[in-house]
């Protein structure tokens, strides 16, 4: 089997971590689904480079990550990626379960920057380690800590009122 | 004892801590209230998370996903041939939810109209080989010669999609055969007939939408139309006066 094989086939059980991690990263079902579409084509563009003894997942999800920065650049917006009145969709969107603390959340989401944002789903929603993170964005674990924890206070002062 | 700080109780909530440490903030938590709020604060966050995404992982993974992992079609061809290099240059350069859509004018060519093949047999041969390299036959080879996008047929078993010429001086086509399971490829005429140089599985398309409709074409596809467009594809016009000049 050769590598484009390899990570073709070990691709197939990764597809629901990947959408849900390109998901949490933009949003919007579609946005999302389109993200998960431009990653696996890097993938299979690139099987030549994943060497077996790297885990695949990380390895790929890397990709997801580079190409939703590439895709907030493309669309000239680093902070705030819906307007006001599109947040409300996305929200619903987001968190499709429903109750209105889930919308709270997406909207909490919409409105994170994407340092902090990047790092809520890789750590929070994938369950990667601080380690595996800092790895794949290539920052220091104290980076990822502070950033997690900005992030967290922002989603807290969110949320927070039942807890 | 030391206080325990704000990263050390958020390393506590994400497991994070070895088991001295997080026996130290068990500890601690059995005394002191605020310090058990803030740790229920810290993981109602992450609990909130994971109600809100986790139900993705059991919802089904839409077809135009799945069908990008599926194996190359085993056409009685050979396989794709597309460099590495350039697949990887064009999705750096474009998403494919853009792909090479520029305006309203290649919409009506890119969507994928049909033509009528009413000499259509069922088992003929489409493609023939010559050397190691692959040529359309039969009734692809008929289709790729006669049909026009601007003259659909609903019942056609081949569609054409994009027409236009490619970097090296060929016409080329793109096509999809429609028995199930569908499969799409690029043809450029030459000397020697209409040379396929990439065949791929093609993904239904879920709905009428631009965008699928272009999703629907395998990567490699896209790929290998990427890498030879220069210039507009074909209108309906330039497509019959292409086809009224032989393709050449």
């Amino acid at each position: 089997m050769n590598s484009s094989d390899a990570v073709r086939e070990g691709l197939i059980p990764l597809l629901p971590r990947l959408r849900r991690l390109a998901r949490a990263l933009a949003g919007q079902v579609a946005d999302a689904d389109d993200l998960v579409q431009i990653v696996l084509e890097r993938a299979l563009a690139r099987a030549a480079q994943w060497r077996p003894d790297a885990a695949l997942d990380k390895w790929v999800f890397a990709i997801a990550r580079n190409a939703w920065r590439d895709e907030l650049r493309a669309r000239g917006r680093t902070q705030h990626l819906f307007a006001p009145e599109e947040a409300g969709e996305m929200a619903a969107d987001r968190a499709s379960a429903q109750p209105a603390q889930q919308l709270e959340l997406a909207m909490a989401l919409a409105a994170l920057p994407p340092d902090h944002l990047e790092v809520v789903a890789l750590v929070l929603v994938e369950g990667m380690s601080y380690g595996e993170a800092a790895e794949l964005l290539e920052v220091p674990v104290g980076t990822v800590t502070s950033r997690l924890a900005r992030a967290r206070a922002t989603l807290q002062a969110h949320l927070g009122k039942d807890a | 004892m030391n206080p325990i700080d704000d990263d050390t109780l958020q390393a506590y909530v994400d497991g994070e801590l070895d088991a001295s440490d997080a026996a130290r903030v068990d500890a601690a938590l059995t005394h002191d209230d605020v310090l058990a709020r803030r740790v229920r604060q810290a993981r109602a966050v992450r609990a909130q998370l994971r109600a809100a995404f986790d139900p993705v992982l059991d919802e089904p993974v839409p077809e135009r996903l799945s069908a990008l992992l599926q194996p190359p079609v085993a056409m009685p061809v050979t396989p794709l041939v597309v460099p590495v290099g350039t697949r990887t240059d064009t999705t750096r350069r474009r998403a494919p939810r853009r792909w090479f859509v520029p305006g309203a004018a290649l919409a009506a060519s890119v969507a994928l109209l049909a033509v009528t093949l009413w000499w259509w047999r069922p088992g003929g041969e489409l493609v023939r080989m010559q050397g190691d390299q692959s040529f359309a036959a039969g009734a692809l080879e008929r289709a790729l010669d006669h049909a026009l996008v601007s003259e659909p047929d609903a019942k056609a078993m081949v569609s054409i999609g994009l027409s236009f010429r490619s970097n090296d001086g060929h016409i080329c086509r793109t096509f999809v055969l429609h028995p199930a399971p569908a499969r799409a490829g690029l043809a450029c005429h030459g000397d020697a007939g209409w040379e396929l140089p990439v065949l791929g599985t093609a993904a239904a398309p879920e709905g009428g939408e631009l965008r699928q409709a272009a999703s629907s074409m395998p990567p490699a596809v896209q790929a290998a139309v990427d890498a030879r467009l220069r210039g507009n594809v074909f209108d309906a016009r330039q497509e019959r006066a292409a086809r009224d000049a032989g393709w050449r």
